[in-house]
């Protein structure tokens, strides 16, 4: 906490961040797919769906829960002084992204749990009957539905966005330093969650509309991945130099082939394909897009890390 | 819908213009890197780096490995021919998947049992890794590679890989006829 | 002036980009030509189906041309481009292992992994063998060291070692494999698969 809140002032930030290792990695992309996940249910909450019983809004939440708090642990073991976790609750610092991060964190376990509540299985009900009541009232009318539709999608939005924030609000280092960040970031948490629910989701219809969802999420996603680069190369020279790395230096091989490529181009002719009919939808596609999302977070933490104001590079 | 889904596969292309397709791209290689295609390279690679992440000792200690390991300034699966494999893995399913030729099957003439097959399968495998090594190549590296540049090895290889496959082919008809 | 890798046009983690999408046309152009397919692949040792010779003779007679007219009109360096050395007895031998290794296993290395992506079980196995292959080599290395390092001849090509001109090598070549075609066309007529069917039915 204290190096990211004071940027510059350490060793651990000059002359090379390196104190990120895979465990934000693991975290942003979990934390992405939750978001991802709690925008998708949630709209399938708030447009009805929960009338179908088979509906994936009541799998996604469980699912969610056990993701965003492996996201957890990881981002726990990445922290210096674990004993000190609790202190990022004792302060509410509305200029600091990790503040804003870990309070929204907190907001989403709620909101989730609620998401669960909607319909639990019936051995639960058989033994805590106060549940079937819970649920029954959460069920009764539209509106408390679409409520909590909304706040999971709003939730969900800000986990996503928080994800790009929180980078890009480190100053230190110019590869991060852009206003797309963000966008980037909900983006592939959202292909990623859209390619995860096709792949468990139990409804014909269902996996259908997510694939082409998915498929406008990934045309999305390689777009805003070429205005994050132009928007880089026609800055100044600093960042010009950050840019390198993805484009023509050490991580560009890396990032073009599995994280364009294998994680955008490929899975998405493999879907469009498969929405169109001329071949089966198959776990290849959205298995790609899974790993491409996770790719693309270790690119962008450890490049990210190794560019710097100087316009240098240090390993 | 699902009966919708099943079709007969494509006829495969005419082989001059699929043998024209694939000297532009050898072509585009050597135009491009200076380089030809490869296979087996990105297999040595690949065992290099596992026998190395087991046992690391003994992989730096043969000489076979350390040079698949290169210098240790990066990793070893950085390497040309791996990234061009893994092209190859996804044009060929590329291919296929347009073709409607992507389909769960083992291939073999209709005399001989799967299990049987797959025996072969494996023991064929190994001559053919033992002998690239040996050849510094496969039909992909050495021959196809080389031929194009009237390599003088590259082309004694090749006739002795046909020359090897029509002089066995007799005591394997059962497999494929 | 080409190859443009070896005249610094881009640094060598671009050329990994480019290794992909050459591996993507390499594999595209594999499967198209059915080489996917150990049937196919190996119908070419029984005179069934001579696409592996006519695919594998177009290929290097359109490349071998392509190279030998870019540096004919100057626009490539034909030295900048990589020549393994050649060492002829062990890659005889080599070769000769291949061959058998084709006929049993059904694919080369490079086809296997198109056969693999492409669901075909018997190419896994057939990968796996591969693997096992290079790592026995690789044990053994310190014994066969010696015998797979003799008879090197350096780099060396046709051209150089008949010291015959590059061009007359090249036209060789493509008479050759026009012959070559010519006689593919004819063994498949005598042999090939239709015909067996009707041998069947008489």
């Amino acid at each position: 906490m204290h190096e990211l809140v004071n940027t510059r002032h350490n060793l651990q930030i000059d002359p090379h961040l390196h104190i990120w290792g895979w465990e934000i990695g693991v975290y942003l992309f979990l934390g992405g797919l939750v978001a991802g996940m709690m925008i998708i249910s949630g709209f399938f909450i708030f447009t009805g769906r929960t009338k179908n019983t088979k509906c994936s809004c009541f799998l996604i939440p469980i699912i969610a829960l056990i993701a965003i708090s492996l996201g957890m642990l990881s981002l726990f073991l990445d922290l210096e002084h674990k004993l000190y976790v609790w202190r990022m609750y004792l302060t509410f610092q509305w200029t600091s992204p990790m503040s804003w991060g870990a309070w929204i964190l907190l907001l989403v376990y709620p909101v989730l749990i609620v998401n669960v509540l909607l319909k639990l299985p019936e051995e639960l009900y058989g033994n805590f009957p106060h549940l079937r009541k819970i649920s029954e009232y959460l069920n009764s009318s539209h509106s408390i539905l679409q409520t909590i539709g909304m706040i999971s999608m709003i939730i969900g939005a800000s986990l996503g966005m928080y994800t790009g924030v929180l980078l890009s609000a480190l100053g230190a280092r110019p590869l991060w330093n852009s206003s797309m960040l963000w966008i980037l970031f909900l983006t592939s948490g959202l292909s990623s969650a859209a390619a995860f629910i096709h792949l468990v989701a139990r409804e014909e219809e269902e996996r259908r509309m997510l694939a082409k969802a998915d498929n406008s999420f990934l045309i999305f996603e390689f777009v805003v991945i070429m205005l994050l680069l132009v928007g880089f190369l026609t800055s100044d020279q600093v960042h010009i130099e950050a840019v390198k790395l993805l484009l023509s230096g050490e991580y560009s091989a890396i990032f073009w082939v599995f994280v364009v490529s294998l994680g955008i181009v490929i899975p998405l002719i493999i879907q469009l394909m498969a929405v169109n009919n001329k071949i089966r939808h198959t776990v290849i596609a959205p298995i790609m897009v899974m790993l491409g999302g996770l790719i693309l977070r270790f690119v962008i933490v450890s490049a990210g890390q190794a560019s710097h104001w100087s316009g240098q590079v240090f390993r | 819908m699902s009966e919708k889904l099943v079709k007969t596969p494509k006829p495969y292309m005419n082989p001059y213009l699929a043998g024209l397709g694939l000297g532009l791209v050898l072509l585009m290689s050597y135009v491009i890197m200076g380089r030809g295609l490869g296979a087996s390279g990105a297999f040595s690679t690949a065992t290099a780096v596992a026998i190395n992440s087991v046992a690391p000792a003994h992989a730096t200690g043969n000489n076979f490995y350390s040079e698949y390991l290169g210098d240790g300034q990066q990793s070893p699966l950085k390497d040309w021919l791996v990234f061009e494999v893994l092209g190859v893995l996804v044009g060929g399913f590329i291919s296929g998947m347009f073709a409607g030729r992507v389909k769960k099957s083992i291939e073999k003439g209709p005399r001989i049992a799967n299990s049987k097959r797959l025996i072969f399968a494996v023991f064929g495998g190994m001559l053919m890794g033992f002998g690239a090594k040996l050849a510094r190549g496969c039909t992909s590296g050495q021959a196809l590679t080389g031929g194009a540049i009237l390599n003088l090895g590259s082309w004694a290889f090749m006739m002795c890989v046909f020359g090897g496959a029509y002089m066995f082919a007799y005591f394997m008809r059962r497999q494929w006829l | 002036m080409m190859p443009y890798f070896k005249f610094d046009y881009f640094g060598s983690d671009t050329g990994l980009f480019f290794a992909f999408i050459i591996g993507i046309g390499f594999g595209w152009f594999l499967e198209r030509a059915g080489f996917g397919t150990a049937k196919k692949l190996a119908a070419q040792f029984y005179f069934k189906d001579l696409t592996v010779f006519k695919v594998m003779f177009t290929a290097i007679v359109t490349a071998m041309l392509g190279i030998y007219f870019l540096s004919v009109f100057g626009f490539m360096d034909i030295s900048e481009l990589s020549v393994t050395t050649t060492y002829i007895v062990p890659q005889i031998v080599g070769g000769l292992m291949l061959g058998v290794g084709f006929v049993i296993g059904g694919y080369c290395p490079g086809t296997s992994v198109v056969a693999c992506s492409t669901g075909k079980i018997d190419a896994v196995f057939f990968l796996i063998g591969v693997f096992l292959g290079i790592f026995i080599f690789a044990e053994l290395y310190p014994l066969i060291e010696n015998f797979s390092n003799s008879t090197n001849m350096g780099k060396v090509t046709m051209p150089a070692f008949f010291n015959i001109p590059y061009g007359i090598i090249v036209f060789l070549v493509v008479l050759m494999a026009l012959g070559g075609f010519a006689g593919a066309e004819w063994a498949e007529k005598k042999f090939g698969y239709k015909k067996v069917e009707v041998i069947n039915e008489d």
